[in-house]
């Protein structure tokens, strides 16, 4: 999942990424609104954390245009100000949460993931998928009673899948939204990756929980697939 | 006033000036008359005038007053115009007439009139007559009318002037006197307005009293604040002091505790603070609109939980204090709804005293979470307790909702709801 943080402190900014970076989400900043917005717009971001008092372009003022230009992805506000007044104008102007200054590495992280779940339409934190049961805020897989161990990059794929189900996401998508801009992107890790993933979660292949389209990319049934 | 005085002059001047002239024209025309009465042509078209003319003023040298015939071949002039150099007139057609304010030069008035004369065998001898004014005369006449009206005219704008500054004078001494006393106030002499105003100005006294008291009140809470917040930082910042260079392995604990702690304190000292201020002059807030933006944004924040709100709110139910407040009071209670409760949430809120909209209004949440304990309602209200000695029951936001309440008079109780979770109804009182 791709996050992009809008923060003018410096220190802040670097905080921020390296909580969400160790938590597994790919990170890209910006120090003012103006860049902002234009990363908003431009780049296949899955939520965006915004500080109310930028440069350039003030916080509100970023949400709005960005919602104006049908940026759909959730929005979460820091600020300073814990006053319901501000927040209610944060809220209004189309953000989804805020957090409010200073906070917790993992009250931000647990925020972070409940607007991800909900963005996707998972009400609960734990997801089931056949006799597969994923815990997204542990981030750990269980196949029945047997955990499923999952590099870091095998879980962000698998991840991502499992907040867009149903859906066909390209190779090229998958990979946008795991790594972060200046990356080298590389469609046939993705391809091992996704094997990999396939062989330990399913390793009988009687669910088949991802299936390949050839030429177009991978999904994610909810109701299994005969194999 | 003045200047409109003086426009009224500039008009009754003119229009005299103008009244005058038609009079002039009105006895040139009546001389022509006369002088064409006393005229016979003979038929080779020579004029004779008759010595009678009908105005001894013809016939008097420089009377002031001339009249000239013109015929075909001859003229003929009144007695007066000898030894007075007078302008040419030329003839002008039968039936024709024009009046001459001034002809250049001369400055007479001119009235000409044409007519024609008929001459046995049907022959027609045009005649011109006209009659010179010397202009003089009306010039006197519209001297003397002049001079009475801006004598007039003076004598009434120097009076209203003189009554003006007289009513302006003692009519603005109240005013005067309260800025006196203000700036006494600025200056640190007076401490509110205690002299007595006329009635009118009563209402004025009353709400700068009541601004200045809060003011007052405002300054002094948040004097108390700065105070106690900077005290009660000094504890956690000697902890991480003496922490700093230590070797024990629980000093990364302990100064996180410590930030913690100031974290806290300073939310909680400042924010009361703020929350606390109650203006004086507030203008109406309608309740509706300030809880619906409230719950359309908690129902955003809370989406995952299928919130139900229910909200009964008294038909056009205004709040007289800051919106600030009344946010700040309902947020942290819906707030705490949505989040102890699990999806029923009723908001009701009506009037204290329905006749009289201004005094308060009273507000009560209620959720179907799982309420609150008889012993935390005890520690939530207790009085008289510090408020970083207050135990924090349902987070910070019922120790604001305590601030504000108690900045408005207000009061608060705690009971279970028939909803299932906790009913708390709070009201503020705002007169």
């Amino acid at each position: 999942m791709r996050i992009l943080i809008v923060e003018d402190d410096i220190d802040l900014q670097t905080s921020l990424s390296e909580i969400l970076r160790e938590a597994g989400y790919a990170i890209d900043v910006s120090g003012d609104g103006i860049e902002g917005l234009y990363f908003g717009e431009e780049f296949p971001l899955d939520l965006a954390i915004i500080d109310l008092g930028l440069p350039g372009m003030s916080g509100l003022e970023l949400i709005r245009k960005l919602r104006e230009r049908e940026c759909k992805f959730p929005i979460l506000i820091l600020t300073a100000r814990s006053e319901w007044q501000d927040k209610v104008e944060g809220l209004e102007s189309g953000a989804d949460d805020y957090l409010t200054k200073p906070f917790h590495p993992e009250e931000l992280k647990a925020r972070v993931g409940a607007l991800l779940r909900r963005s996707a339409g998972h009400a609960q934190p734990v997801i089931e998928l056949g006799s597969l049961k994923i815990d997204l805020v542990s981030q750990r897989v269980f196949n029945g009673e047997q955990e499923v161990d999952l590099t870091t990059y095998e879980y962000k794929v698998f991840e991502y899948l499992l907040m867009h189900p149903d859906e066909v996401v390209t190779k090229t998508v998958l990979s946008e939204h795991i790594y972060e801009e200046d990356a080298d992107h590389d469609s046939n890790v993705i391809e091992v990756f996704v094997g990999r993933l396939r062989r330990k979660i399913d390793p009988q292949s009687n669910t088949n929980p991802i299936e390949t389209l050839r030429g177009r990319g991978y999904r994610l049934n909810r109701q299994p697939q005969p194999a | 006033m003045t200047v409109s005085l003086g426009l009224v002059g500039f008009a009754l001047d003119s229009a005299f000036k103008r009244s005058s002239e038609a009079g002039l024209r009105a006895r040139m025309e009546s001389l022509v008359y006369l002088v064409l009465a006393a005229t016979e042509v003979s038929d080779d078209g020579a004029l004779v005038v008759d010595d009678d003319l009908g105005d001894p003023r013809l016939g008097q040298p420089g009377s002031g007053i001339y009249a000239i015939l013109r015929g075909a071949r001859t003229q003929w002039s009144s007695p007066s115009t000898l030894g007075v150099k007078l302008p040419q007139t030329a003839q002008i057609r039968p039936g024709e007439s024009d009046f001459k304010t001034s002809i250049p030069e001369y400055g007479f008035y001119a009235f000409r009139y044409g007519v024609s004369w008929k001459l046995t065998g049907d022959r027609m001898l045009p005649v011109t007559v006209t009659v010179l004014v010397d202009p003089l005369e009306i010039q006197q006449e519209l001297k003397a009318f002049r001079t009475g009206l801006w004598r007039n005219l003076g004598v009434t704008g120097f009076i209203m002037v003189l009554a003006q500054m007289v009513l302006l004078t003692f009519g603005l001494k109240p005013l005067r006197n309260i800025t006196r006393d203000i700036s006494g106030i600025e200056s640190g002499k007076l401490e509110r307005l205690e002299d007595s105003y006329p009635k009118e100005l009563e209402p004025l006294k009353r709400n700068l009293n009541h601004l200045l008291d809060t003011e007052k009140a405002n300054q002094t809470r948040y004097r108390h604040a700065l105070d106690s917040l900077a005290h009660s930082l000094k504890t956690p910042l000697s902890v991480i002091r003496s922490s700093l260079y230590s070797d024990s392995s629980s000093k990364v604990e302990v100064m996180e505790n410590a930030v913690i702690d100031m974290q806290h304190l300073i939310t909680t000292r400042l924010q009361r603070a703020a929350v606390s201020t109650r203006r004086s002059i507030a203008p109406a807030v309608d309740v509706k609109t300030q809880v619906d933006r409230l719950i359309q944004s908690l129902m955003r924040v809370h989406s995952q939980k299928l919130i139900n709100p229910d909200v009964r709110i008294e038909q056009g139910l205004a709040f007289y204090g800051e919106q600030r407040d009344l946010l700040e009071l309902t947020g942290n209670l819906l707030d705490n709804a949505c989040k102890y409760g699990h999806g029923k949430l009723r908001f009701s809120a009506h009037s204290i005293d329905a006749e009289k909209p201004r005094v308060g209004i009273h507000v009560q949440v209620e959720d179907n979470g799982p309420g609150i304990s008889e012993h935390e309602q005890e520690q939530l209200l207790q009085r008289g307790v510090r408020g970083d000695e207050r135990v924090e029951g349902h987070g910070l936001g019922l120790a604001i909702v305590l601030e504000i309440v108690n900045a408005y008079n207000g009061e608060i109780t705690i009971k279970k709801s028939d909803l299932g979770g906790a009913c708390i109804g709070v009201s503020l009182v705002t007169v």
